[in-house]
């Protein structure tokens, strides 16, 4: 709990408004996009800096713990208050402080949405590559902690790969600044990588420059279909293997092109066992070549069709329907679990088929989708929370899921983070130092554990 | 109580994304998200309810925007609604509300209290006044009455039913009206009639017809709202026209179009097996009218079946041609759009508006950047929560005027009363239902 005093001194900083304490609102704060839930005892809204320095201050001086959240979306369950105390909510931190497309960067507050971050862009000829399924309303801040990743992560890299540099308040509330405007920078060790992917478990990061990218001048999509699963997913590593780097090579497998075509009707062929979204982008002439590179490599894999959008809207159609799966499966039972096992690229054939045995196993629906160019697997297992027997199959499948991905050199998580969800499997991956190495850190920065307590640290 | 749906909220959060009030105020309390979660707490006891909970369920647009995006597919609308019931129950409503919701039941008391054989239109009656007001419209920015309900205006013009066909004979149409173009916005009701006429339908305006129903349902008074909904399933109900059929059920206003396509049928439970089975048949009818105006022209030669439709004087209502001093010039009216959250999100035929703008030869048809971002006005919420509201609708202003445009025409009467009773007079703009722009 925190005492009336120190409520009053906390007060003073964000004012009124700017602080909720009612039931009803912190029971509003007590989720995100994770099953768990925990009650925040205060939320405050910062603006400034210097406001997130006053408040961890106080924090630090009563050791009262500090959640920081963005939009809620983690998946993970890493804005989940766990140990209560204080939830600070970045939302109304959101300016966009600089937009410099000569120099390639922007500045942003940790509030800013992803989309807007596109939109402001937009006008220059630029854009800012990560995509993370949820662009549309996840904060900058909250990518930036989870290392957020997308569809067109492929060829451009994840969140990390875009940080040149970031202002961070600490647990004491000293003000940090690391890395500059400069595209090259190796002045001191790289520490907004340490912060990238952190889980605000180190710090809380206030400011951030970001490198930004040109559009390039031509895209290609094409939609392929095959009628082997095994072909689908070979052709992803064979087009990968010959050196070739698209944006995105998104997988769907039966299931989940049924699924579709039962609720949208796109069109697509319901007889394809595995079919791909690729896209590459470029010069125009590098972008012919390298179509015809990729052609080479379906064919030898007895590619069924192949679709080539020829407009920006066949275009959208075929992103339209990758994006729908998600929603598609959403709808055919209560719940959805949605999995972020990783595996190396050349073993996505293998991770499917152990995927299909054990949920098959389980009596469970399942729907592969794959972020399949990188290995990141997102299987989707629609079923009911409240039917006990049938999740306590998902729960044993998830396990097993995990543990068929390690088995072929993969890894927990390709995007979604550890949060609450997967702190439990971190031995699977990580050895005894490997774990402590990473505490002797989190006490270096955080001696008393206030920054996110009861999280994988 | 159950919930209306079996689907879980997965809490996914990509309805913050869409909500006009998260949008403004960026706290999670004022998401779809929250108000389900809270609303589930309430159910499983876990939160008692409070006036705090009652203002969080009720400072919401029921724009429908959350729903239409879910992808877990949840009817957020039944559940708010279920919801603001039971808030009102335990926290009863506010005077204003109350009374308002009293009026709107009844179409007898709607006339009595419009007093329209002695008030004539100088006096906005409080009725009409609460079901609309923006707690900071000024009165004077507020529509005029029409001289006499629509309804019966324009039964006494053409002696009988609306109307004959003009040519050929493709069939009835019935025209729903709703309050707000029988009370307030008559030229709206006129062009609609004129155009269904020239396109060949012979209208059918049900005499018994009332409000829809949605402001009581939004409050909480589902048995007030009952009421209304069987009068008007009754006099819509499609099988009760026998000597032709009804090819479709036009609706000028989409709240209106939304309650009789969604929420009517919805309800299902508490109907008789017959009076579900009507609320099914004139769902499947309802259009609102910019969308059959689209459906039935030539797709090939838009601008050509447009044209058609142009009147040669309008019969109704010559001083349209004086006042506006556009339709003297020959050159293109400049006119721009606001596309109405319930047109979006609950009638899904979001754009055929602006199709028939666009390929209006007569008209220079100009996009605001947020042409189809809400405007804040929302049933009563304009008037429960002006703070927000105001807000909302500022932007929208400032962006229209960017246009260029003159004239800003928009479906919904919530939202042309929302736009137009916050400019001022230096704005020169001018709100209208894209009908009228048809016959101009
Ligand atoms: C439908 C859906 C699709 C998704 N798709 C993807 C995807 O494709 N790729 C992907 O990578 N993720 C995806 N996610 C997961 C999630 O959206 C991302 O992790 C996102 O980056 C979270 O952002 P947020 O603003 O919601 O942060 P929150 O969920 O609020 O917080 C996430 C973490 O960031 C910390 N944090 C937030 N702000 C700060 C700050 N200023 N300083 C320090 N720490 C901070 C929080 O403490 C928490 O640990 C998806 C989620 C959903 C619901
Ligand atoms: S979009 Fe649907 S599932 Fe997602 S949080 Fe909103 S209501 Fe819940
Ligand atoms: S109906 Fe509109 S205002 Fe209400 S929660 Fe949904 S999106 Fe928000």
């Amino acid at each position: 709990m925190i005492g009336s005093k120190t409520k009053e001194l906390l007060k003073k900083i964000v004012g009124r408004e700017r602080l909720l304490d009612q039931p009803a609102e912190l029971l509003s704060y007590s989720y995100d996009a994770y099953h768990e839930e925990a009650m925040p005892d205060l939320v405050l809204f910062p603006e400034t800096c210097e406001e997130v320095s006053g408040i961890m201050k106080i924090c630090s001086a009563d050791k009262i713990p500090v959640t920081a959240r963005g939009a809620g979306t983690s998946v993970c369950g890493a804005s989940i208050p766990a140990k209560h105390g204080i939830v600070l909510c970045f939302s109304k931190m959101n300016k966009i402080v600089e937009i410099n497309t000569k120099d390639r960067y922007v500045i942003v507050e940790p509030g800013v949405i992803n989309i807007d971050i596109q939109k402001a862009l937009e006008p220059f000829g630029f854009f800012y590559p990560p995509d993370p399924g949820s662009m549309n309303v996840s904060t900058i801040g909250g990518n930036v902690a989870q290392n957020a990743g997308g569809p067109r992560c492929l060829k451009y890299g994840v969140t990390v790969d875009y940080i040149l540099g970031m202002q961070v308040v600490l647990a004491s509330g000293k003000i940090v600044n690391f890395g500059s405007t400069n595209v090259k920078d190796v002045t001191g060790y790289r520490l907004s990588s340490l912060f990238c992917g952190s889980e605000g478990t180190l710090g809380l990061v206030t400011r951030i420059i970001l490198r930004v990218v040109p559009v390039p001048e031509t895209i290609k999509t094409i939609l392929v279909t095959f009628d082997d699963l095994d072909n689908t997913a070979k052709s992803v590593s064979d087009i990968i293997g010959a050196g070739i780097l698209p944006v995105a090579m998104e997988l769907l497998d039966r299931a989940t092109i049924n699924a579709i075509e039962d609720s949208a009707r796109l069109g697509l062929p319901r007889e394809a066992e595995g079919s791909l979204v690729i896209e590459i982008d470029g010069v125009k002439e590098a972008c012919e070549k390298e179509i015809k590179k990729i052609y080479k490599k379906l064919e030898a894999n007895n590619a069924v069709s192949i679709q080539e959008a020829k407009t920006p809207k066949e275009r959208e159609k075929l992103w339209t329907a990758r994006r729908s799966a998600y929603g598609v499966f959403a709808k055919l039972a209560p719940d959805l679990l949605s999995e972020d096992v990783t595996v190396p690229v050349s073993k996505v054939p293998a991770m499917i088929r152990k995927t299909v045995e054990i949920t098959k196993k389980y009596g469970l629906k399942v729907g592969i989708l794959a972020h399949a160019g990188d290995g990141n697997m997102h299987p989707m297992i629609p079923a009911d929370r409240n039917n006990i027997e049938q999740w306590e199959n998902v729960e044993k499948a998830l396990v097993e899921i995990v543990q068929a991905a390690i088995d072929l050199n993969g890894t927990l998580s390709g995007e979604h983070g550890i949060g609450l969800a997967k702190t439990r499997f971190l031995p699977l991956v990580m050895s005894k130092d490997d774990i402590e190495f990473m505490s002797v850190i989190k006490k270096a920065v955080d001696p008393d554990g206030i920054l996110n307590p009861g999280k994988f640290v | 109580m159950k919930s209306s749906t079996l689907q879980n909220c997965s809490k996914c959060g990509l309805c913050l994304s869409v909500c006009p009030t998260y949008k403004v105020a960026l706290l999670e309390h004022a998401s779809p998200r929250a108000r389900l979660q809270l609303i589930k707490y309430y159910e499983n006891s876990e939160l008692i309810s409070s006036s705090g909970l009652k203002e969080i369920i009720s400072k919401c647009l029921m724009c429908g925007a959350c729903a239409a995006i879910c992808p877990s597919g949840i009817n957020h609308y039944s559940k708010f609604m279920e919801m603001r019931t039971k808030m009102a129950e335990d926290h009863g409503e506010k005077i204003a509300i109350k009374s308002l919701v009293y009026l709107l039941s009844s179409e007898f008391r709607i006339r009595f209290a419009a007093g329209f054989a002695k008030l004539g239109q100088r006096i906005t009656p409080q009725i009409i006044f609460e079901k609309y007001d923006l707690g900071n419209i000024p009165l004077k920015r507020f529509p005029k009455l029409n001289k006499k309900p629509f309804r019966q205006a324009v039964a006494e013009t053409s002696r009988s039913e609306a109307g004959e066909p003009e040519k050929g004979n493709r069939g009835n149409v019935l025209y729903f009206t709703g309050c707000a173009t029988n009370y307030l916005f008559d030229k709206t009701g006129f062009a609609t009639v004129n155009i269904l006429k020239s396109m060949g339908y012979k209208v059918i305006i049900p005499e018994k017809q009332t409000c829809c129903g949605i402001p009581m349902l939004f409050h909480g008074a589902k048995d007030k709202a009952k009421k209304n909904i069987l009068t008007n399933i009754k006099c819509l109900n499609p099988d009760s026209f026998n000597q032709d059929t009804v090819k479709a059920i036009i609706v000028d206003c989409p709240t209106c179009g939304s309650a009789l396509k969604n929420e009517y049928p919805a309800l299902q439970d508490d109907f008789s097996p017959e009076t579900a089975e009507a609320a099914s048949k004139i769902s499947s009818k309802v259009i609102d009218i910019m969308s059959f105006i689209l459906q039935e022209s030539d797709s090939t030669n838009l601008a050509q079946s447009l044209e058609n439709l142009k009147s040669d004087n309008l019969k109704h209502d010559s001083r349209v041609n004086q006042t506006n001093p556009e339709n003297i010039e020959p050159q293109k009216i400049k006119v721009t759009y606001h596309l109405p959250c319930h047109l979006k999100n609950s009638l899904q035929s979001p754009g055929n508006s602006e199709t028939i703008l666009k390929n209006m030869p007569r008209l220079d048809y100009i996009r605001a950047v947020d042409a189809d971002e809400c405007c804040g006005g929302g049933g009563t919420f304009f008037y429960e929560y002006p703070e927000i509201s105001k807000k909302m609708v500022k932007v929208k202003i400032i962006n229209a005027k960017k246009t260029g445009a003159r004239i800003w025409l928009t479906d919904c009467p919530v939202c042309r009363i929302n736009l137009s009773g916050n400019l001022k007079e230096s704005d020169k703009l001018t709100v209208k239902h894209p009908v009228e722009m048809i016959q101009l």
